[in-house]
């Protein structure tokens, strides 16, 4: 099959700015690219600019430097995007980490639900609507009772099921998730995965999924991003990332999944990793095969 | 060896407009020195209540409606809040999921540990104060403990943040410790630290702990014992080799099924079908019955009673009984079919 791209980071920087003086560099010079129909796993530890990856994806932050493009159009650039805005925010969606705060909780879930239909107006009578709706509510495995409930009145693992059904009803052709699964049961984070999967054969659809979870990851992703402290240190098809890791922080990362076989996992020494200098020049090379790691200039394999 | 704590036929309710909720129903283990048992399950299913309820820290809606509760050989089931007080910090202490919300974010990290200390031990002089403060966070693996006691928790990483918490609970030297998913919140390799450091304190201290989560793939580091929990009650208590090696209540395999590393090559993860039942009616039988793929007719009539596997080892399930049809375990074969 044909890969296209859907796509394409090029060069990717991020500040924060703390204060005039002080600024906190989340994304370093990021660059790669999402196939259409893939899954792509990104992993890293918590503050290494995956969710700031995810919010420059999706239009939320500008980028600092560098650019993205989505299917050729530059995102970043403020004609190009106002001129493909509504296809733009139908096909983009994102779930978000924290279903507490990205659910508004003096909504109903009918209306948190409806919103976005009604301001595609994908819909054209209420009745339809309400059937979507219900439809998506059922993909997800919650009962139609729940559309009358509030967010506060349902579990953490009920309204993140609720965010992805918000997402997931529009139809997107990218789905960005930042750490969908990560506070729900393991039966229910089962049929989520299993959800995306169904997804990425029958329809097509491309997802970035960002994940503390590297089991997980290794199980659904057809490719596999490390980031570290703002950077991207390896990237590379999810078989070849986890048989053959490279850079020093991968392993390290690798080796803290947890096994569920307790004679194995007694038994196991995790790897520390001593932190690497990020501020002499890397170069992104290319060592075979598609696998990305990040090495210091100079290095060649 | 003794049995540190002893729960029996513990039952708690609460009282809501809905109903009475049934979170704990019969629940009976006991935790030796020094062990740590595991008790693993879904959400809502009792488990942070059944933690709560050893401690009495449950809000005033819940109701303790049977069973007992010992400690080294003493009843505290009827103790009053000023007995509890005595104990709590002392006997046992607990660590939550979210360490944020335990730390107060306006007072150093080095003077809430102090403070843990104080109350078990107010006549400590200053000097032993700031010391005992010290050994506790070197204790829980915080580096350069000197500086960092006068630092705030917003300055603390999650990790260092949780070791914080973790000190304060050892502060006076508990007996039992209750971890509720401390975890949770945390990266894998941070997890991977926080896992380590409980097994580290509880073979320097011999503290008991209770470890609560709902990843079975992180308790085969830890547990010596695991008990699995679904819809109030233990349906599976066993070593971790036991529950892990040869499982034998359909819901623990569903458990273990749901984990990547036991899809076995397939290109779909296994689920669990259906929802855990509502608690405030709780169905006759097995309430896992209706999700369970080798349901028996007598399930759907009788709770069935714990039967006995080995010395160690119990489950809850008809097709442990002599007139059941025998079921090969789905299990059998290991992760990845090897």
């Amino acid at each position: 099959m044909e890969t296209k791209t859907l796509v394409e980071i090029n060069n990717l920087t991020h500040l924060f700015r703390l204060t005039k003086s002080v600024a906190i560099k989340a994304l370093s010079d990021v660059s790669f690219s999402i196939n259409q129909g893939e899954i792509l796993g990104i992993v890293g530890e918590s503050g290494s600019g995956k969710s700031t990856l995810a919010r420059c994806l999706m239009n939320i932050h500008k980028p600092y430097k560098g650019e993205i493009f989505y299917k050729g159009i530059n995102i970043c650039d403020k004609k190009q995007f106002a001129a493909n805005k509504k296809m733009l925010q139908k096909n983009r969606q994102i779930i978000f980490q924290d279903s507490n705060s990205s659910l508004n909780q003096r909504m109903s879930i009918r209306e948190i639900l409806a919103e976005p239909l009604e301001i595609q107006k994908l819909f054209k009578t209420a009745a339809e609507r309400e059937e979507h709706m219900r439809y998506h509510m059922s993909f997800v495995g919650l009962e139609p009772r729940f559309l009358d409930l509030y967010p506060p009145e349902i579990s953490g693992g009920q309204r993140q099921r609720v965010s992805i059904a918000r997402a997931l009803e529009m139809r997107p052709e990218l789905l960005v998730a930042d750490e969908p699964v990560a506070s729900l049961d393991v039966s229910i984070q089962a049929q989520i995965i299993n959800l995306f999967k169904h997804l990425q054969e029958e329809h097509h659809f491309t997802l970035l999924f960002i994940a503390h979870d590297l089991a997980m990851v290794e199980f659904l992703c057809d490719r596999v991003g490390v980031m570290y402290h703002g950077h991207l240190v390896e990237l590379a098809e999810t078989k070849e990332l986890f048989n053959n890791p490279v850079h020093a922080y991968t392993k390290a990362l690798l080796s803290a999944i947890p096994v569920p076989d307790p004679r194995i996992e007694r038994g196991r020494k995790i790897l520390e990793f001593e932190g690497v200098d990020m501020t002499v020049r890397h170069d992104f090379n290319d060592i075979g095969n598609g696998h990305f790691v990040l090495q210091d200039e100079g290095v060649t394999v | 060896m003794s049995n540190l704590l002893e729960v029996k036929n513990l039952s708690i309710s609460f009282c809501t407009p809905y109903g009475e909720v049934e979170a704990v129903r019969d629940v009976s283990f006991e935790l030796q020195e020094g062990e740590i048992l595991a008790v693993v399950g879904e959400s809502g299913c009792g488990k942070s209540v059944l933690c709560k309820a050893i401690m009495k820290l449950l809000p005033k809606n819940a109701k303790l409606k049977e069973g007992t509760i010992k400690t080294a050989g003493i009843d505290i089931t009827a103790y009053k809040e000023n007995e509890m007080c005595r104990l709590r910090g002392k006997l046992f202490s607990m660590v939550f999921q979210d360490p944020m919300t335990s730390l107060n974010p306006t007072i150093p990290i080095g003077n809430q540990i102090a403070e843990a200390v104080l109350v078990h031990n107010p006549k400590i002089s200053k000097a032993d104060l700031n010391r005992r403060v010290i050994e506790l966070m070197e204790l829980v693996g915080i580096q350069d403990a000197d500086n960092r006691r006068k630092l705030y928790p917003y300055n603390f990483s999650g990790g260092m943040r949780q070791r914080s918490v973790m000190a304060m609970a050892l502060a006076s030297s508990p007996k039992i410790l209750f971890a509720d998913e401390p975890t949770t919140s945390l990266d894998v390799t941070i997890q991977a630290q926080i896992l380590d450091l409980l097994i580290d304190v509880q073979r320097k201290l011999n503290t008991a702990t209770v470890f609560v989560t709902h990843d079975l793939g992180v308790v085969a580091r830890v547990a010596d014992r695991v008990a699995v929990m679904y819809a109030g009650k233990i349906v599976e208590i066993g070593t971790a080799e036991e529950i892990f090696y040869d499982p034998r209540h359909p819901y623990t395999w569903g458990l273990l099924r749901a984990l990547p590393a036991y899809s076995k090559g397939s290109d779909r993860l296994y689920t669990i079908p259906g929802t855990p039942p509502s608690l405030i009616d709780p169905p006759t039988g097995d309430a896992f019955a209706s999700r369970n793929e080798y349901a028996l007719e007598i399930d759907y009539k009788e709770a069935p009673p714990m039967f006995k596997v080995s010395e160690t080892h119990y489950a809850a399930t008809w097709l442990l009984s002599e007139k059941a049809p025998k079921i090969a375990s789905p299990m059998i074969g290991g992760k990845h079919g090897n």
